[in-house]
C-alpha cells in the first residue's frame, strides 16, 4: 500500500520519505543559504582571529551560536509543512459540488459561472468563503491557495522564494524568528567586521593597507550591510503585522484596512499588540494535517479507516469493513436501549466497561438515558479509565475491529 | 435547504458535517443534523455528540498560560522536546479520537452509523458513514 506522500497531488517537493516538504524550486533558497554560510565562515575564519585575541574569545563563540540559530530557523521554515490543508476526498467533492449552483445562462443570455461563494458571519463580520475547485474544499477564512505549490495553506502569509516555501500558520513563527535573528546577526557581523578593520588599521597605521590585508572583512561587511536593509525592513514589517494580527496576504488585499473601510474590524484581533504577539508566536500549533507517513487507504473500500494510529500502524480497510459488517448485531445487542440488563458474565463485563467509559463523556447524552450512566459529571482523565474498560471489551472480542481500537487507546 | 443526496460509494453512503465559522476561526463543526440521519438517530443525541467534540477542539486552539509556557519552553530547547512529547494540540486531537471511538462503540454503531475522526479528513469535515 502506498504511503500518503507517494500519492501527494500538489506541486510541493516531498523529501526524506514524507518527513519534509518544501517548494519545488529551491534555487533562491540555495542562494540565501550560500550567502549566510559563506559570510559566516569567512567572518569566523578570518575576522575572528584578531577579534578573539584582541577583544575576547566570546566574540566568535557568540557569532557561532547565532549562526547555528539562524540556520535552524531557516531550515525549519523551509522544510516544515506551512499549514497545507489536505485535498478533499472525491466523495466530499461530490457532496459539496452537488449543493453548488451549476453554471447558468440568465435572461440576457449572459453566462454565469458556477457559484462557489457562501457568506459566513464571524464575530459580527461577513466573510465570503470560497470553494476551491482544485483542492475540493471550502477554504477557511484566512486560508489561500498558493499557485506555486498548488495547495491551500491555512493562514496563508506569502510564498517566500528566499526561504523556498510558503509561509503559513505552522511555520510563521520560525520565519519571523529567522528574520529577527538574521537581523541581529547581520548587525553583529557588520559591527565586528568594522571593528576588526579599525583594529587592523590602528596596528598598520593605514586603513587601505588594512583593507588589503583583510579583504574578506570588506566582503563580509558589504554583504551584511546590504542584507540589513531588506532583512530589518521585512522584520519590522512583520512585527507590525503580528501586532495587528494580519497576514501579508490580508494586508495586500486590504481586508482589514481601517483607513479605507473605517467600519471594518479584524475579528481575529485579540485586543492589544502584546496579546496578538503572544498568540502568533507562542500559541498552539496545529499538527501537520498531511499525515504523510501513513498509508493511503484506497477509496474503493466502503469504510474508511476509523481507528488509525500513525505510530502503531494502521488497520487495513478490508479487515475493518468485514469486521464491522459481519458482527455488529452480535457485538452490540447488549448495548441497545432495551437490553441493558443482560445476565451473562461476558455481557456484564461489557456493561461495566460502558459505565466506566461513560465517565469520560461530559454529560448524559439526552434521549439515550439507559445506556450511558454518568457516575461523576466531570470529565475524568480518559486514559486510566478507558483502558480498564476496553481491555474487557478487547478480551471478549479479540478478532474484531475493537482490538485495533484498544491498540490505539493504549 | 432542500435535500442533499448523500455521496454514494459502493453499498454505503456518507454524509459530511462542515466546519462552522460563525463563532470565529476556531475548530468547530456544525451541529445541524443532516436529514439523512434523521431516521437513524434522534437529533438531540447527535447534537450533544458534536457539541462534546467541539468543546475539546475549542480547548485545542485557545491560547492559555499553560500553552504559552509550553511553547516558550519548547523554543528554549530548540523544539527538540517535541521528539519526546506531543504538543497541546496533538493531545486534544487524540482526546477527540478517543471520544469518537467511544461514541462509535456505544452510540453510532448500534444505529448502523460510523463517525470518522476529522483528523483523517484534514480537519475539513466530520464524515458519517451510513452502513447498510
Amino acid at each position: 500500500m502506498p504511503k500518503r506522500w507517494e500519492v501527494y497531488p500538489g506541486k510541493s517537493q516531498v523529501l526524506c520519505s514524507g518527513r519534509c516538504i518544501s517548494a519545488k524550486n529551491l534555487s533562491v533558497f540555495y542562494l540565501t543559504l550560500a550567502l549566510i554560510v559563506i559570510s559566516s565562515c569567512l567572518f569566523l575564519a578570518f575576522d575572528c582571529r584578531l577579534l578573539a585575541v584582541t577583544l575576547s574569545p566570546s566574540v566568535p563563540v557568540l557569532a557561532a551560536v547565532q549562526f547555528i540559530f539562524v540556520l535552524c530557523c531557516l531550515l525549519r521554515t523551509t522544510f516544515s509543512d506551512p499549514g497545507i490543508i489536505p485535498r478533499g476526498t472525491p466523495d466530499e467533492a461530490a457532496w459539496i459540488e452537488s449543493q453548488l449552483e451549476g453554471p447558468q445562462v440568465d435572461r440576457d443570455g449572459n453566462y454565469r459561472p458556477p457559484v462557489r461563494l457562501k457568506d459566513v458571519q464571524i464575530n459580527g463580520r461577513v466573510f465570503k468563503l470560497k470553494y476551491c475547485f482544485t483542492c475540493k474544499l471550502w477554504r477557511p477564512p484566512r486560508a489561500s491557495h498558493c499557485s506555486t505549490c498548488d495547495n491551500c495553506v491555512d493562514r496563508f502569509d506569502h510564498h517566500c522564494p528566499w526561504v523556498g516555501n510558503c509561509v503559513g500558520r505552522r511555520n510563521y513563527r520560525y520565519f519571523y524568528l529567522f528574520l529577527i535573528s538574521l537581523s541581529v546577526y547581520c548587525l553583529y557581523v557588520m559591527v565586528f567586521g568594522i571593528v576588526n578593520l579599525v583594529l587592523l588599521s590602528n596596528m598598520r597605521k593605514d586603513f587601505l593597507m588594512a583593507m588589503k590585508e583583510s579583504p574578506t572583512s570588506v566582503l563580509t561587511i558589504l554583504v551584511a550591510f546590504f542584507s540589513i536593509w531588506s532583512v530589518v525592513g521585512l522584520g519590522g514589517f512583520h512585527t507590525m503585522l503580528i501586532c495587528r494580527e494580519t497576514s501579508t496576504n490580508e494586508d495586500i488585499k486590504g481586508s482589514f484596512n481601517q483607513r479605507r473601510h473605517p467600519d471594518l474590524i479584524n475579528p481575529f484581533d485579540q485586543g492589544n499588540g502584546l496579546a496578538n504577539c503572544c498568540y502568533v508566536l507562542f500559541g498552539p500549533v496545529t499538527p501537520s494535517l498531511l499525515n504523510f507517513r501513513e498509508d493511503e487507504i484506497g477509496l474503493g473500500s466502503s469504510i474508511s479507516l476509523v481507528t488509525n494510529n500513525g505510530r502503531n500502524g494502521t488497520v487495513s480497510a478490508a479487515a475493518a469493513s468485514t469486521a464491522v459488517t459481519a458482527t455488529p448485531a452480535v457485538r452490540y445487542s447488549n448495548l441497545t436501549r432495551n437490553n441493558n440488563d443482560a445476565t451473562s458474565n461476558s455481557v456484564g463485563h461489557v456493561n461495566n466497561s460502558v459505565q466506566v467509559i461513560s465517565e469520560s463523556l461530559p454529560a448524559q447524552l439526552p434521549g439515550d438515558g439507559n445506556d450511558v450512566i454518568v457516575k461523576n459529571g466531570n470529565g475524568a482523565p480518559a486514559d486510566g479509565v478507558i483502558s480498564g474498560g476496553t481491555d474487557a471489551v478487547g478480551a471478549q472480542n479479540s478478532n474484531t475491529q475493537s482490538a485495533s481500537s484498544v491498540h490505539c487507546i493504549v | 435547504m432542500g435535500s442533499r443526496p448523500a455521496a454514494q460509494v459502493g453499498h454505503s453512503r456518507k454524509v459530511y458535517i462542515q466546519r462552522d465559522y460563525s463563532q470565529g476561526l476556531g475548530l468547530r463543526y456544525s451541529t445541524a443534523m443532516p436529514p439523512q440521519l434523521q431516521d437513524r438517530m434522534p437529533e438531540d443525541l447527535f447534537e450533544a455528540a458534536i457539541v462534546n467534540i467541539n468543546q475539546i477542539l475549542a480547548g485545542a486552539e485557545n491560547g492559555s498560560v499553560g500553552v504559552y509556557a509550553e511553547s516558550c519552553f519548547a523554543c528554549l530547547t530548540g523544539y527538540l522536546i517535541y521528539m519526546c512529547m506531543d504538543t497541546h494540540y496533538e493531545r486534544s486531537l487524540k482526546e477527540v479520537r478517543k471520544l469518537i471511538e467511544e461514541y462509535n462503540r456505544t452510540v453510532f454503531m448500534p444505529r448502523r452509523l460510523m463517525m470518522i475522526d476529522p483528523s483523517e479528513r484534514g480537519l475539513r469535515v466530520i464524515e458519517v458513514v451510513l452502513l447498510s
